[in-house]
């Protein structure tokens, strides 16, 4: 009898770009809004403006989010917004976590052998 | 996949959780003013009907509805410019709203799509209607009546549209479900030809009597307006004590 295809793991339906817990959670914002300001998501994430703005840049040049720079008053002002790319791959992500999870939990609710 | 990774895993999902919701609250928590703005405008259009709540033995209806509903107005004129006047300065007014909540809270809401379907939609209701003129006597024979979709030429549908517009912008249920039951009801008023008026069906379902002609509901524009606008006024005032609950959550 041959054997069933084995599904592929849900580990590697995982983005290494969008991985990262720090550009998860700002893409998840930014999924609620239609734009941020960029202080906004760096006192929500409690970050440095440099360490988001490094994480920015990767996730600009993915094309998963789009930075928009304009005034408020005289003031110049940062504002983020997702792509159509960036919010699929949100989606995408968080399914791969949520089959993870529910691998886990099928694994850990299975009896154990006797012995 | 070591348990540990699975654990992360439910921990990395259990906080993206938590910022999600904290996000969706702050974005969406100035929902209630938009929303209590259509309400105020709803009823303050009963002044534009000549006996808004009292019964009255004759009636003129003009066509289109400018007033809103197909009932007896002060002056079609007045109902014009009310909507041509107020639902730009209901726009201007959210518009403001929420240009001052993005500035305070660094987070932006899609609201020119209400303001544009609010407006868009008034603005084709004129170029179709162009100006009120019709005349349409009680009595008048059903065959020399205008077709349903004439009734759709009432600016309450501009109304439902823009709120439906948004419940997507504020991805509200809830929003969606008055603008809904405003079109509904337009829909139902708009399209009969008496204010009110019940199919056959609809009086066998409400066990008036069985196999009758149909009938007509003793209510008045401003009691139907009250209808269309008690959900709006339910859902600001239930979204207005939760942003003063938790007014930065």
């Amino acid at each position: 009898m041959p054997d069933r295809p084995v599904p592929p793991h849900p580990a590697l339906a995982l983005d290494d770009t969008v991985h990262q817990r720090v550009r998860l959670g700002i893409l998840t914002v930014l999924s609620e809004t239609r734009e941020c300001k960029f202080a906004t998501l760096r006192d929500e994430l409690g970050l440095t403006d440099g360490n988001l703005n490094r994480h920015l840049r990767i996730l600009e040049q993915a094309e998963l989010l789009r930075v928009v720079k304009g005034y408020e008053g005289r003031r110049p002002c940062t504002w983020l917004r997702l792509t159509r790319q960036g919010r699929a791959a949100l989606r995408a992500e968080v399914a791969a976590l949520e089959q993870l999870v529910s691998r886990l939990r099928d694994a850990t609710a299975e009896p154990e052998p006797e012995s | 996949m070591s348990s540990t990774d699975g654990k992360r895993s439910v921990e990395i999902l259990a906080e993206l959780d938590r910022l999600r919701d904290r996000t969706r609250t702050r974005t969406h928590n100035g929902a209630w003013l938009p929303a209590l703005a259509v309400a105020v405008l709803l009823l303050a259009s009963t002044a534009l009907y000549r006996t808004p709540f009292a019964q009255s033995r004759t009636t003129v209806v003009h066509h289109p509805y400018w007033a809103g509903l197909p009932d007896e107005q002060r002056h079609p004129v007045l109902s014009y410019v009310f909507w041509f006047v107020g639902v730009p300065l209901l726009v201007a007014a959210t518009g403001t709203w929420y240009g001052w909540r993005a500035r305070r809270l660094g987070l932006r809401v899609s609201w020119p799509l209400f303001a544009g379907t609010g407006l868009g939609v008034l603005l084709l209701l004129a170029v179709v209607a162009a100006v009120p003129r019709t005349e349409i006597q009680p009595g008048t024979l059903v065959d020399q009546q205008p077709g349903w979709w004439h009734g759709m030429l009432t600016p309450l549908l501009s109304i439902a549209v823009a709120v439906l517009a948004l419940a997507w912008a504020e991805r509200s249920p809830a929003l969606a479900a008055a603008g809904a039951w405003i079109a509904l009801l337009t829909a139902w008023l708009c399209g009969s030809p008496r204010l009110g008026e019940l199919a056959p069906w609809a009086t066998d379902i409400l066990g008036w009597q069985s196999g009758s002609l149909g009938g007509q509901l003793a209510l008045r524009p401003g009691h139907y307006l009250v209808l269309m606008a008690l959900p709006l006024v339910v859902f600001a005032a239930v979204r207005a004590a939760r942003s003063r609950r938790r007014p930065d959550a």
